[in-house]
């Protein structure tokens, strides 16, 4: 008994596996018709996607921030890029000029995130909240309530979703790039120490000679690059983009980042967790819809099993202790 | 002079400047005439006083240094059980709106409890149970709409004495119960979490219980939302209530409530949120001005916009302030010890 309990507090990674699997098995035993290379593919891509967008979430909760401009971030970047492409550029201009788009946007929106963080030292939560605020806003002033083309292209559709080998989606290398980039990141650099450090005592890192602020900084930076590269890869994903399509992106990032075992207070954490979080999340979701109840039931099974989840490893310290 | 500097060190003064600009810049956009009408003041009080009062409920949340997003969902629960309680139960509408206030403390009472005892951070739990509770509203009424008898609507909109509308009656006891609360001990208590949780239960304050009796305080000022929301408009919505949650959070913090809690007072809340409601609504009387026709969009942009800069002039002021109380505290030991 106290093993099991010392891996379940330990292992948080594993556990959340586990639960995965657990809950896959369940789906399918529940409607076997739902177990077919069709539903495999698109839990591969729809997690490499939350995986995508909940990067910068991962690096922003570890300094002990939060980032609630995920979503809207995404939004505007995905509007902006279906724009790009359908401005009449050749493709492969087109292509460089929505890249480049999606991360000066991404970057200005973190910097200013980092700003009122870390600068003008604002609580994170309603800072990023009222800046999402004024990014949602802006879609629908620019764009007048509907943008003037809401498809995507059709190449640069079938370019992010084309599955090989029927299973395996073209969106799950753009995944693998950014897990290798956000591994190395998070484990070769001094960055990513100075980052862990921050998080886990800000005032311990501030004497020891870590710039914390900028470090704050440099890190919403990063997320805000994320998040516009995670709106790029999504219209095309999605296929069809509209004014806050991504918005409900933002807390399930957040639940992504918390169940993969990641402390909402921050120093303590990683990016496997949270590409494990954001699978079960996923799984989580394709059973629920698998299992074909009324939205009001979804919604219930959906609210509990969070709450159970949380309770499982994301508690906070017992005063009695 | 010296209510002056009471008034100037209060927590409440950033929210009561903001408010004040936001005010005057409202009276003067829409004319001095227009504004004191009656009809125009008992209108804003009619619309405003359901989220008004689920701002003063966020606000004792955060004064023990906890919050809850969901809050907007339990108005919306308070909402559908209203209309629908009477005709399902086939009870009086009054015992109907009762059984509704009963539930929506009950529910505010279990945040408390999850809370507590599987200390879960509250963001993410309040999170969690907005998927619970609209759930529960779905399952009670799937579709916006119901009847609500008429005559409710028409005692809510009432003029008492031709001049008292009947909001501002439940805004005032919602006031005073606050004040007549804030003498008891469990409020003490609850401004003792928000301090330090370990310290109030080291001096042997029942956490456990002060927070759930405060979740179950805010329920019930989320609930007399949610029946003031039924008379206002008279129909029941499953899901609108929902972006009260965060829009509360924030008035209360553009008022002046710190976010780690510990101390600050209702006026904060009730500025703060007064402050959002005077934006939005100048906001929109600019826009009549200018020539040129715009969108609701850009009226949403700059009320955003301008509640961004409030809220960042909010806090730098909060930031000032403190220093100015750390002084004056100084000053006061310095002079006692001279003694």
């Amino acid at each position: 008994m106290e093993r099991i309990r010392h891996f379940f507090r330990t292992r948080q990674i594993a556990v959340a596996l586990l639960i995965t699997v657990f809950l896959f098995v369940l789906t399918t035993l529940i409607n076997p018709r739902s177990l077919n290379v069709n539903t495999a593919g698109s839990i591969l891509a729809l997690t490499s996607m939350l995986c995508l967008a909940s990067a910068g979430q991962t690096l922003v909760i570890l300094t002990g921030g939060i980032d609630m401009s995920t979503g809207d971030v995404m939004s505007i970047t995905a509007i902006l890029t279906v724009s790009i492409l359908h401005s009449g550029l050749s493709s492969g201009i087109g292509m460089l000029a929505a890249f480049v788009t999606a991360v000066a946007v991404g970057a200005f929106i973190g910097f200013l995130n980092g700003l009122g963080v870390a600068a003008a030292g604002l609580p994170p939560m309603v800072v990023t909240l009222y800046i999402a605020n004024v990014v949602d806003k802006l879609q629908y002033v620019f764009t007048n309530g509907t943008p003037t083309h809401t498809s995507v292209p059709n190449w640069y559709k079938q370019l992010i979703t084309t599955r090989f080998f029927s299973v395996l989606p073209s969106i799950l290398i753009v995944g693998a790039l950014v897990f290798v980039f956000v591994f190395l990141l998070l484990g070769r650099t001094r960055y990513a120490r100075q980052l862990y450090l921050t998080g886990n005592n800000p005032r311990a890192a501030f004497l020891t000679g870590i710039r914390t602020r900028r470090l704050k900084i440099i890190t919403y930076t990063i997320a805000g690059i994320l998040n516009g590269l995670a709106g790029l890869i999504g219209a095309g994903n999605t296929g069809n983009v509209d004014c806050g399509t991504f918005r409900d992106m933002t807390i399930t990032t957040i639940v992504a980042v918390v169940v993969g075992g990641t402390l909402l207070v921050g120093g303590k954490g990683s990016f496997q967790g949270t590409m494990v979080g954001a699978l079960l999340m996923i799984v989580l979701s394709n059973g629920l819809a698998v299992l074909q109840v009324s939205d009001s039931i979804r919604n219930l099974i959906m609210g509990i099993i969070l709450i159970a989840l949380l309770s499982l490893y994301n508690r906070e310290r017992s005063v009695r202790l | 002079m010296k209510r002056l500097t009471k008034l100037r060190l209060s927590p409440a003064y950033s929210g009561f400047l903001l408010m004040m600009i936001s005010l005057v810049a409202y009276i003067i956009l829409r004319g001095p005439a227009a504004f004191f009408n009656i009809n125009n003041l008992a209108s804003l009080f009619k619309n405003y006083t359901p989220i008004i009062l689920v701002t003063m409920a966020q606000a004792f949340l955060m004064f023990m240094g906890y919050i809850d997003i969901s809050i907007g969902a339990q108005l919306s629960f308070a909402n559908v059980l209203a209309v629908n309680l009477p005709t399902m139960l086939g009870v009086p509408v009054w015992l109907g709106w009762l059984l509704a206030l009963v539930l929506t403390m009950l529910l505010a009472s279990l945040n408390g409890l999850i809370i507590s005892y599987l200390r879960i951070p509250a963001l993410l739990e309040s999170f969690a149970m907005i998927f619970v509770i609209r759930g529960i509203n779905l399952a009670i009424q799937p579709k916006p709409g119901g009847h609500v008898d008429p005559a409710i609507n028409r005692a809510y909109d009432r003029l008492l004495f031709g001049f008292l509308p009947t909001s501002v009656v439940i805004l005032a006891v919602a006031l005073l119960v606050w004040m007549l609360l804030k003498r008891t001990t469990l409020v003490n208590h609850l401004f003792a979490i928000g301090a330090n949780e370990r310290n109030a239960y080291a001096s042997g304050i029942n956490t456990i219980r002060t927070k759930v009796l405060t979740y179950a305080i805010a329920g019930l000022f989320t609930g007399v939302a949610g029946l003031c929301y039924t008379a206002a408009y008279a129909t029941g919505n499953p899901i609108t209530g929902e972006i009260y949650g965060l829009q509360s959070i924030s008035a209360c913090i553009i008022g002046g409530v710190p976010m780690a809690g510990g101390f600050g007072t209702v006026f904060s809340a009730l500025f703060g949120i007064s402050f959002q409601i005077f934006v939005k609504d100048s906001v929109v009387q600019v826009f009549k001005m200018l020539p040129g026709v715009y969108t609701t969009y850009w009226h949403n942009l700059f009320t955003d916009f301008i509640i961004l800069v409030g809220l960042v002039a909010a806090i730098f002021f909060v930031r000032r302030q403190d220093k100015h109380r750390l002084a004056e505290v100084s000053a006061m030991l310095e002079k006692r010890g001279n003694d």
